[in-house]
């Protein structure tokens, strides 16, 4: 399948999670942008590393900083962006799978299935912690920046 | 300041707080508006500890005030989260009273979703294109659409009656599993496993799970290792609906095709 189907398709998968989740009526179009672009890059990655994690945690860290950019133009917080833009992301159908495997008495499967979740999941979510730490730290200097000198 | 004006002003951080925590706001975002709220009317010694079933917050000088608040169950409201944070940002630089915060705040807190028919359409989108995407066919786009969106519907009905999120998800994830052996059988969709994947998703415990993660990963400990669990739990009774299901199909029919 080709790069702009997976960019329509998950465009429109990520606008039915906006809807699902009560995205505010001005911030569908953005919400939906992000996860598609997320998804988008993150097949393609995928293509050519074919490593989930890697290619998971580049993706969650562009969705990051395209929320940051969002909520700056919004006046929104970043929730309202990274969330829908994870969601196409989440190894929510993994995590289904280890639990069928685990009560299938297929330990071995549950296993690599169940890993493979884990880190795909701590890759966005330690991808989605990087940018904002480092949005705090940049809000911090400058706030220090702004103090006169006796304050400090 | 008097202790009725500190009280009013303890309440509307909790209230800000709790609309905040029902609705799917990260733990630190929760607590850095309690405490933010609190710092702008110079309540400089305030603790707030948030767990994702729990409030607290208190003074911890001598007069030693503090409120408790329990929190019974979580959704996923955007909208309102992101009113709570317009709220409490024009709320550090006014001088609103306590009641008219308060009467702003109840009325974010009784604010609408989107209306039902909306809801499921928008579900149905969610389950055809996600089977779409993990490479199904046209047919499977249609048949996980309308489970998706039958499965979501009920899902919805048993959820204002039961009071845990366990019980609708068993029951929603059967009759996933039994109306895609039904559209299999009748013909409409080419592979079962698609059909499933896509209408699953609306289910799924996914960003709960990282949701969680990246709590604990922020030093959250407690609320990350609740949240990671019940997320897990979720899952099971996902894999428990549907497993019923596909054993009775396979022992009683033979589960052929």
């Amino acid at each position: 399948m080709s790069l702009y189907l997976h960019f329509i398709y998950s465009f429109l998968a990520t606008l039915g999670f906006c809807i699902f989740f009560n995205v505010p009526k001005k911030d569908l179009l953005y919400g939906s942008i992000t996860g598609s672009i997320g998804w988008t890059l993150y097949t393609y990655l995928n293509g050519i590393s074919n490593s989930a994690s890697l290619s998971s945690f580049i993706s969650a860290t562009i969705i990051a900083l395209l929320g940051e950019v969002f909520a700056r133009i919004n006046r929104k917080p970043v929730t309202v962006f990274i969330i829908p833009g994870i969601v196409p992301l989440v190894p929510g159908y993994g995590m289904y799978l280890t639990m069928l495997d685990i009560i299938n008495n297929d330990f071995n499967s549950a296993a690599k299935t169940g890993s493979d979740t884990i880190f795909v999941a701590g890759s966005i979510a330690i991808g989605v912690i990087l940018v904002s730490s480092t949005a705090k730290l940049f809000k911090k200097i400058r706030s220090v920046a702004k103090m006169s000198p006796t304050q400090k | 300041m008097t202790i009725t004006e500190k009280k009013g002003i303890l309440r509307i951080a909790l209230y800000a707080g709790e609309i905040m925590l029902k609705n799917g706001a990260e733990i630190y975002r929760v607590e850095d508006t309690i405490i933010r709220i609190c710092t702008s009317k110079n309540l400089n010694h305030v603790n707030a500890f948030v767990t994702p079933t729990g409030i607290f917050v208190s003074d911890d000088r001598m007069d030693g005030i503090s409120f408790i608040k329990r929190i019974k169950n979580r959704s996923l409201n955007l909208h309102k989260v992101s009113m709570v944070n317009n709220f409490s940002r024009g709320y550090v630089n006014s001088t609103m009273g306590i009641s008219q915060a308060l009467t702003q705040l109840k009325k974010i807190d009784e604010s609408d979703k989107y209306p039902l028919p909306v809801r499921v359409f928008f579900t149905g989108v969610i389950g055809g294109f996600f089977s779409l995407m993990f490479g199904g066919q046209f047919l499977d786009f249609i048949s996980a659409s309308i489970i998706s969106m039958v499965s979501i519907f009920i899902a919805d009905q048993i959820d204002k009656i039961s009071d845990t999120s366990f019980f609708p998800t068993i029951i929603a994830s059967s009759t996933i599993g039994l109306l895609g052996i039904l559209f299999t059988l009748i013909g409409i969709g080419k592979s079962l496993d698609m059909i499933i994947v896509g209408s699953l998703m609306p289910l799924v415990p996914g960003v709960a799970f990282t949701n969680g993660l990246r709590d604990f990963i922020s030093g959250d400990l407690i609320a990350g290792l609740t949240k990671i669990f019940e997320a897990i739990f979720i899952a099971i009774c996902i894999a428990v609906g549907i497993g019923i299901v596909f054993q009775l199909w396979v022992s009683w029919f033979g589960g052929a095709f």
